[in-house]
């Protein structure tokens, strides 16, 4: 098997970075998620490939926190727009884990199938390659496998990366994966390395039928019980490797100015405020049960798989204990009356 | 601990067999000591239900905006934290004394259940020590200051050493120190809005950042955006902020919120003070910065 040796890492970094913008994950200052290598200092920062996870997922590689879409100009009551913002430069996920992969392949759904393709996405999402790295070692917040991924065998990823003591073990999965192997092929080696097995999941939560018995459960006094002591903020959203509600808003300045879009979260009343005034999901209810139907429901209703990836990471931050798991149970133990 | 759970339990027994109120706010243990959340308790039935363990670290008195428009009776657990913010509450004519059965509890300084959540995520490679929260060593006020009822006896204040070191050490920068001092921790702003949702003192029903007609703060995650959203809201809290330190202990990206609210304490406090936010309840009184005096200072005017 090939393989990469572990003193050669930052080598490779350097090397893929020569090609594309390497993200990789990092504690930087305060912040832990994916960042670009060229930003990495020795000194303040630190490398977290080691780790489980970081708190923020790679899903703003493919769909930046907020992104310019084309500039405007108005002349009168004419409206010209001056420049689309199309950004397709090389990127590079390097040490995503199978959950993060999952969350991106479940953007590509949204944005790339059903008739409809979003040309900001598409063009970020085709110049982009996933290394994944396997996971053999859950994590106590861990689920991935009651959300329909495999850990150790991460779907959609270009290259898997695996943990073998000193040296990564660099399986190629795809065309693109191919050449990234090729751009550091002088730095991998021909070696027979053991591979670990993969632990076992503290979390026990089976997934079956929730998404079949949520359709009738849409009124049930349940919601009321459990988003009481949720405060309605949007980190859950925002740390979800899989959570990809977006808004369009405009900035202008005179008459010159840009339409961006940016993350949004279905927690804010804002969010489904309409242009009248009214809102569907006024209460904090209807928006905690929003999210949770989105992820266990209604889009495996449309999609076939849940938007749930089974990170764990809104179960750790959330200043609530609102939890996933517990809500995935409680679906399951509810009485439903026909 | 255990002890102060009992009491709280059979305080809350008592007073819904007694029909004193109609909802009683404490906390709910969900799996190991640290996974503890707010619980809403509406009847004696669920009183087994409560726990108060050193998790119990959230302030409650912010929950009561969700009873604001109602009429429900509300029992509620109280550190000196927390009770400085029914204070706010009840100084910003959100809730009715009357509807409020208080239960104080003196602190010892609790544990961040947040903290240890991330020591045991396997995302963070350095622990963090979780013997006390960060924010409890900087209190000066342990003790409920408005209460019903009280369980057991006060405690000293934990703060040790001077109350705004930090805040002078920033002072002592130069301007472009300072400003970039704050660009650079406001830029990782990620705008999840979680440090303006825990915050008592955050009681407009209509949040300025909310607004779209005008829109006043910009959506963009960047420097200028979120400089404006902290800026601003840190200037609502002027007078108003009651140091439980809650928007900093949940922030994701560990954005020193309270360093900007310690200056606006600092700053009210020689200007309009001598002042401290929430510290006693007077019917009728009104934060430093809400009221209209002739010998205000005008200087920059």
């Amino acid at each position: 098997m090939k393989v990469l040796s572990k003193q050669r890492l930052e080598t490779a970094l350097n090397k893929l970075s020569e090609a594309a913008e390497v993200f990789v994950p990092m504690q930087k200052g305060g912040q832990s998620g994916f960042f670009s290598w060229q930003s990495f200092k020795n000194e303040q920062d630190e490398l977290m490939l080691d780790n489980l996870n970081v708190y923020q997922s790679p899903k703003g590689v493919v769909l930046p926190q907020t992104e310019k879409m084309y500039g405007i100009k108005t002349q009168g009551v004419e409206i010209n727009i001056d420049q689309v913002y199309e950004d397709d430069h090389p990127t590079l996920i390097f040490g995503a884990r199978a959950c993060d992969v999952k969350g991106i392949l479940a953007m590509d759904e949204v944005f790339l199938t059903r008739g409809y393709e979003d040309n900001f996405y598409k063009a970020r999402r085709s110049n982009n390659v996933i290394i994944a790295h396997a996971c053999y070692t859950p994590g106590d917040n861990c689920f991935c496998y009651a959300m329909e991924v495999n850990p150790v065998d991460p779907a959609g990823a270009d290259v898997i990366i695996r943990d073998s003591g000193d040296v990564y073990v660099w399986e190629t999965q795809s065309e693109k994966g191919e050449a990234v192997t090729a751009q550091i092929s002088d730095l991998l080696e021909d070696k027979d390395v053991k591979l670990p097995e993969l632990g076992s999941f503290k979390i026990d939560v089976d997934y079956t039928g929730v998404a079949e018995k949520l359709k009738t459960m849409f009124d049930h006094p349940l919601w009321d019980k459990i988003s009481e002591p949720c405060s309605n903020c949007g980190i859950c959203t925002y740390v979800c490797p899989s959570c990809y509600c977006f808004d369009i808003q405009v900035k202008m300045w005179g008459d010159e100015g840009y339409r961006f879009r940016a993350w949004d979260s279905c927690m804010y009343e804002e969010y489904s405020r309409e242009a009248g005034g009214g809102n569907p999901r006024g209460a904090a209810k209807e928006r905690f049960r929003q999210r949770f139907l989105h992820k266990l429901e209604f889009f495996q209703e449309r999609y076939g798989t849940p938007l749930c990836t089974g990170c764990g990471r809104c179960m750790v931050v959330c200043p609530n204990d609102i939890n996933i798991v517990r809500i995935i149970d409680a679906v399951k133990e509810a009485e439903v009356n026909d | 601990m255990k002890e102060i759970t009992n009491k709280i339990q059979e305080i809350a027994t008592r007073l819904f067999n007694e029909d004193q109120v109609d909802v009683f706010l404490a906390w709910e243990q969900t799996g190991e000591e640290y996974r503890v959340k707010p619980y809403f308790a509406r009847s004696a039935a669920d009183v087994s239900n409560i726990v108060f363990n050193e998790y119990c670290i959230h302030n409650l008195s912010t929950s009561l905006l969700k009873f604001r428009d109602g009429s429900d009776r509300i029992g509620l657990v109280v550190k000196g934290c927390d009770s400085r913010g029914i204070v706010r509450l009840l100084e910003d004519l959100q809730i009715k004394r009357e509807r409020l059965y208080i239960v104080g509890v003196p602190c010892t300084g609790m544990k961040d259940p947040l903290a240890a959540a991330r020591n045991q995520s396997g995302f963070n490679n350095k622990m963090q020590t979780i013997d006390i929260a960060r924010k409890c060593l900087d209190c000066i006020q342990p003790n409920p200051v408005i209460y019903d009822e009280l369980i057991g006896p006060e405690n000293p204040p934990l703060l040790q050493g001077e109350r705004f070191a930090k805040v002078k050490e920033i002072e002592n920068m130069s301007a472009d120190e300072r400003y970039q001092y704050f660009e650079d921790v406001l830029s990782t702003c990620i705008r999840c809005y979680a440090c303006r949702q825990v915050c008592v003192a955050c009681d407009c029903r209509t949040c300025i950042f909310d607004e779209m007609k005008p829109q006043w703060v910009g959506r963009e995650t960047n420097v200028t955006d979120n400089m404006m959203y902290h800026i601003v809201r840190a200037s609502h809290m002027a007078g108003r902020c009651i140091e439980c330190g809650e928007c900093e202990r949940v922030c994701p990206v560990n954005i020193p919120l309270m360093l900007i609210n310690q200056k606006l304490i600092k700053d009210v406090n020689d200007l309009f003070g001598p002042y401290e936010a929430g510290m006693q309840y007077v019917e009728g009184a009104k934060p430093a910065l809400s009221r209209y005096d002739e010998k205000d200072p005008d200087d920059f005017l």
